[in-house]
């Protein structure tokens, strides 16, 4: 391992704390406080992958994720960007899109084949003839495309969300975010700062040079993360990545979680009401043949190499750059003991004098109007061949490392998505914003400030503007007109060369010479160059092609400026996770109060609606033993997840009156009602059941399917009315047992004393009483055509309640039975379950449920009672009526369709039938199909062009005349 | 996506703790003498102006209760009334 600077003031890393990883399977140590790419670089390592068409030999370059340069699989996750991923012991790291090794790729010779694919390459060979593409994507999918992962593959780590409200919030924590939110919570309000990088202090932090007499840039952001710091109105957000700004001022972002955090990644949504953007700068790459060659590096990144990771990123340094902090790059790392084999500026004038007066001093030869024209070096930078702007003299000069940077580019990004606009500014070479949306402000680098007071100041003002104090913004205005205005840009995009390899998005290695191509075929602007040549479609979000694109497409076309535009941004502005989009687990279900005892009983669960249910008791699925045994002895079902419903107040029947398509009026006590609710295009949308337990006063059930809606519905519907009524829904509150089969009455009889005879208690009825001092709200119901209880209790006593009748029904031969054998044991009986007998289209009518209609009851204006009356005698609809198989045995999958010349209906429920022998089951068809008699032709997927036959029968096919739920 | 609402009871709240009940329309009109066309007009059609127009809104993660509100179409956000 090389050894690291461990005294300079700006250090991240803890170089006495190892930290083991392991790469292409060998053990190495980082330090504390590397990110995964420093870590390597520390190792020796130089070639960090090959790219995507040529597989050309890519290296450490940028250090905010603008390239895929450095991405890797980590952990078995693909495509992490390590340059901006922070290393963690034990990680395992590997290499991507490699035959071999990076090191030694197989498929480096494709660096030789560019002649063969020019831009939009298989858009214009690939497709003649027509047969060949599908052996040709075979091939280039091979050889393409970056990272894998396996279909099954769960992403590790915990998730979370965020939602937090504030005033201001502040993107970016550089000096202007910092004293932008430091102005804004001098009002007291609430101010929110993210950051993306694990520290504040932005682009002063890693800086050593002069920031005023006395104090360097990095104290300086000391000093101003600790205001920040003690600023109680100030919420912080590190390692947070902004990812989108909306409409009104939504903010999201990501933050990676440190140790101590209970999450991986989590995702923050912000509501702001005024959002200042100060997102600071990238570099914008300085266009040369290998302009990629590891060894190439930005002047930001040789930097902060040094001076926060503690590594000199090469020892004898070329440097080619445009502007006043590649200038300050080359002094420090000259102090650090980087030899400068050469320092060139593609400027000839605007140099800051006292750096000019720092390199003199250090005896460093500074050129100006030179720049680099091409990197050397098969595998890694060993020398440059640098060249006059205008191409007459060159000279090759000797080094391991090359600094290039032609300019800055502004991080718009924030201010763009929510639909500012850019405009080109010709003394900065940046696009600006105009437009920007209200309550949106921007400050800082990104406006074009260099010097360090001007990009303090210029927050001071949108900090002031964000918090609408027009006093304290004007005065920091004039503060600001006061201070060194924008820098002006360096202008050169491309040294003097042809470019054919000359790269101008890395990515999808696209270089000067496609673009040329593809304006000379018609591409000629910025959006569909884009297109038609890949680049910045990577995934690097444009951070490397996205300034120099628009302009050198300009410049090739001799545009004049104005006419520049850049592509459009969308979010996310930074490559997230799906896993930290889709946050906790939002994979939550209701369990029932037994659900214990479901389980030790063989349950097997299933996901219905919000509930998870025991839906068989054996792997037989199709349920004969719990379904014989409540035909012939006694079953117990856990019917807990049952919408269960009071209504109360003075106006409580007429809101049940309004909702409910039957006359409620005739609610009788001691009695159940079966009713049904309709929406206002007369589909049945629930059915259940209404017992009057007083004068206003009603239990209801829903649907498990309906509970969540139901008091919205019903609130909805009477939102004019002004009625006086509170609805309390008890569905989590009661359990609900159903104790079903001819034994049911001698298990009831074992465990009270109340005269539960069909005398005492008939069908039909309703009962309070008490079950071993548990008081119960009993129900004689028929839902699966035998003698049935409905036990509704307090949830707390379900437990209690169902070892209490399980214990008395043993000498009866009490079973479980679960949602598929009731399923079937109602089908049976021809009794529907809405959403499997009806769909969203069905009304009461089609449903055979008209009988509950109170059809003049117009005064109460009963929700679907209008559309119904419309409905009825309408011959086009589909009705629901029973069949049987004519092949006894061969049941119709669920869903199946009913056919002739054209689709006819299609099968709700068929099973084949224990009870009865044969197969049956209920079907919506068309009403001329509904006779009695008709054969139903049937096809499914299943019957290989073979359709299979039913006939209409009566409903329904088990008891028809209901006296074994009556006895 | 970035709507915040009003809610009379628990005031300004997330949009997402919201769900939409369509625009004003006044009550359920009579139905002696209702015309299948008056009915579809009154369920079915909607105004869907681009500028601010009165709606509904239940605060369905909240109190549970039904509001009306002025929303501004175009830009999404709530339009607060005077008093
Ligand atoms: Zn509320």
């Amino acid at each position: 391992m090389t050894t690291r600077f461990n005294n300079l003031p700006t250090l991240k890393v803890d170089a006495g704390e190892k930290v083991p990883f392991t790469y292409k399977g060998k053990k190495f140590y980082g330090a504390k406080g590397d990110t995964i790419a420093t870590a390597l670089y520390a190792n020796g390592i130089r070639i960090y992958a090959r790219s995507l068409k040529y597989h050309r030999p890519r290296g450490f370059y940028s250090m905010d994720g603008e390239c895929s340069n450095t991405m890797m699989e980590v952990d078995g996750v693909p495509n992490v960007r390590t340059e901006t991923t922070y290393l963690k012991p034990n990680m395992v790291i590997k290499e991507q899109n490699v035959k071999g090794s990076a090191d030694k790729d197989m498929m480096g010779f494709m660096d030789k084949m560019d002649w063969a694919m020019p831009a939009g390459f298989y858009y214009d060979v690939m497709h003649k003839p027509a047969k060949i593409w599908p052996i040709a994507q075979k091939q280039i999918r091979k050889a393409a495309g970056i990272g894998a992962l396996s279909p099954d593959y769960i992403m590790p780590g915990k998730y979370d969300e965020i939602y937090p409200n504030c005033e201001i919030c502040v993107i970016g924590g550089g000096p202007a975010g910092m004293t932008a939110a430091l102005a804004a919570a001098e009002s007291g309000k609430r101010v929110i700062l993210m950051e993306v990088r694990p520290w504040l202090g932005g682009n002063f932090e890693y800086r050593s040079a002069k920031y005023a007499d006395g104090m360097s840039y990095n104290e300086r952001a000391v000093q101003l993360a600790k205001e920040v710091e003690a600023c109680e109105n100030i919420r912080v957000f590190l390692s947070t990545a902004n990812v989108g700004v909306y409409n009104n001022n939504l903010v999201t972002g990501f933050q990676i979680g440190e140790e101590k955090d209970v999450f991986t990644e989590r995702y923050v949504e912000i509501r702001a009401n005024s959002v200042v953007v100060a997102t600071g700068c990238i570099e914008r790459p300085l266009l040369f043949d290998n302009n990629e060659r590891p060894g190439v590096m930005q002047a930001g990144t040789a930097l902060r190499m040094a001076t926060t990771y503690g590594l000199l990123p090469g020892k004898r340094a070329v440097f080619s750059i445009g502007h006043d902090l590649g200038l300050e790059a080359a002094v420090t790392l000259f102090d650090l003991g980087m030899k400068i084999e050469m320092l060139a500026d593609i400027r000839e004038d605007g140099q800051d004098p006292e750096l000019e007066k720092a390199i003199q001093a250090r005896g460093i030869t500074l050129l100006k109007g030179w720049v680099a024209a091409t990197a050397n070096g098969r595998k890694q930078v060993q020398s440059v061949t640098m060249t006059t702007v205008d191409g007459t003299v060159s000279r090759d000069i000797e080094c391991d490392l090359l600094v290039a940077s032609a300019g800055f580019t502004p991080l718009t990004g924030p201010l763009v998505v929510n639909q500012a606009k850019l405009k080109y500014d010709s003394h900065t070479n940046f696009f600006l914003p105009t437009d920007i949306p209200e309550r949106m402000y921007a400050a800082g680098r990104l406006l074009g400030y260099e010097d360090g007071a001007s990009i303090e100041a210029s927050g001071r003002v949108a900090g002031y503007e964000a918090i609408g104090d027009a006093a304290k913004a004007d005065a920091a205005k004039k503060a600001l007109s006061e201070l060194p205005g924008p820098a002006r840009g360096c202008k050169l995009i491309n040294a003097p060369v042809k470019g054919r390899k000359s790269f101008i998005c890395f990515d999808e290695d696209t270089t000067i010479k496609n673009v040329k191509q593809s304006i000379d075929k018609g591409f000629d602007v910025p959006e569909l160059i884009k297109r038609f040549s890949g680049a910045g479609l990577g995934p690097g979000q444009f951070g490397i092609p996205g300034h120099n694109l628009p302009l050198y497409t300009a410049k090739y076309q001799a545009q004049p400026e104005v006419k520049i535009r850049p592509t459009t941004v969308r979010p996310p502005l930074v490559p997230t996770n799906l896993a930290t989009y889709a946050g906790t687990n939002h994979n939550m279900f209701k369990i029932t109060p037994i659900d214990d005892l479901q389980k030790k009983d063989g349950g097997i669960f299933r996901n219905i609606g919000v509930w998870q249910r025991a839906r068989y008791f054996s792997n037989d699925l199709t349920c004969k033993a719990e379904i014989e045994n409540v035909r012939e002895n006694v079953g117990m079902l856990d019917g807990s997840t049952l919408g269960k419903f009071r209504i109360h107040g003075p106006d409580a029947e007429k809101a049940l009156q309004r909702v409910y398509i039957s006359d409620m009026s005739k609610c009788k006590d001691g009695r159940v009602k079966y009713t049904a609710m309709c929406n206002d295009d007369g589909c049945v949308i629930d059915d259940g059941v209404v017992i009057k337990n007083g004068e206003n006063d009603y239990y209801f059930t829903t649907s498990t399917g309906r509970a969540g809606q139901t008091v919205e519905w019903i609130r909805y519907h009477t939102r004019y009315d002004g009625w006086d009524f509170s609805i309390v829904n008890l569905t989590d509150s009661m359990g609900v047992i159903n104790l079903s089969g001819p034994n049911a009455r001698k298990v009831l009889e074992k465990v009270t004393d109340t005269d539960v005879s069909n005398e005492g208690f008939g069908f039909s009825e309703y009962k309070e009483f008490s079950i071993g001092g548990i008081p119960v709200r009993a129900m004689r119901l028929g839902f699966v055509g035998e003698l049935s209880y409905e036990f509704h209790v307090p949830s707390s006593y379900m437990k209690s309640l169902w070892l209490m009748l399980w214990e008395a029904g043993k000498e009866f031969n009490i079973m479980n039975f679960g949602v598929e054998a009731q399923n079937v044991l109602r089908m049976e009986k021809c009794h529907i379950i809405l959403g499997q007998e009806t769909e969203q289209r069905t009304n009461l009518l089609d449903a055979g449920l008209g009988f509950l209609w109170a059809r003049k009851l117009s005064e109460w204006k009963k929700v679907g009672a209008v559309a119904l009356r419309q409905a009825e005698g309408d011959e086009s609809r589909l009705t629901l009526v029973g069949f049987k198989m004519e092949n006894k045995h061969r049941a119709p999958r669920d869903g199946a369709l009913i056919v002739d010349d054209k689709v006819r209906g299609y099968i709700a429920t068929a099973r084949d039938s224990f009870a009865l022998g044969e197969a049956v089951g209920m079907a919506l068809v068309e009403k001329h199909m509904s006779k009695v008699g008709t054969r139903l032709s049937i096809f499914e997927d299943e019957c290989n062009g073979n359709l299979i036959y039913g006939k209409v029968v009566p409903m329904p096919f088990y008891d028809p005349e209901g006296k074994r739920m009556k006895m | 996506m970035a709507l915040t609402l009003t809610c009379p009871i628990c005031g300004e709240r997330n949009g997402y703790e919201f769900r939409y009940g369509g625009e004003e329309k006044g009550p359920r009109p009579e139905e002696d003498g209702l015309t299948p066309e008056k009915w579809v007009e009154y369920v079915h059609m909607n105004e869907c102006k681009a500028g601010v127009q009165e709606e509904w809104w239940f605060h369905r993660d909240g109190c549970g209760s039904w509001f009306k509100t002025f929303r501004d179409t175009t830009t999404n956000l709530e339009q607060k009334q005077e008093g």
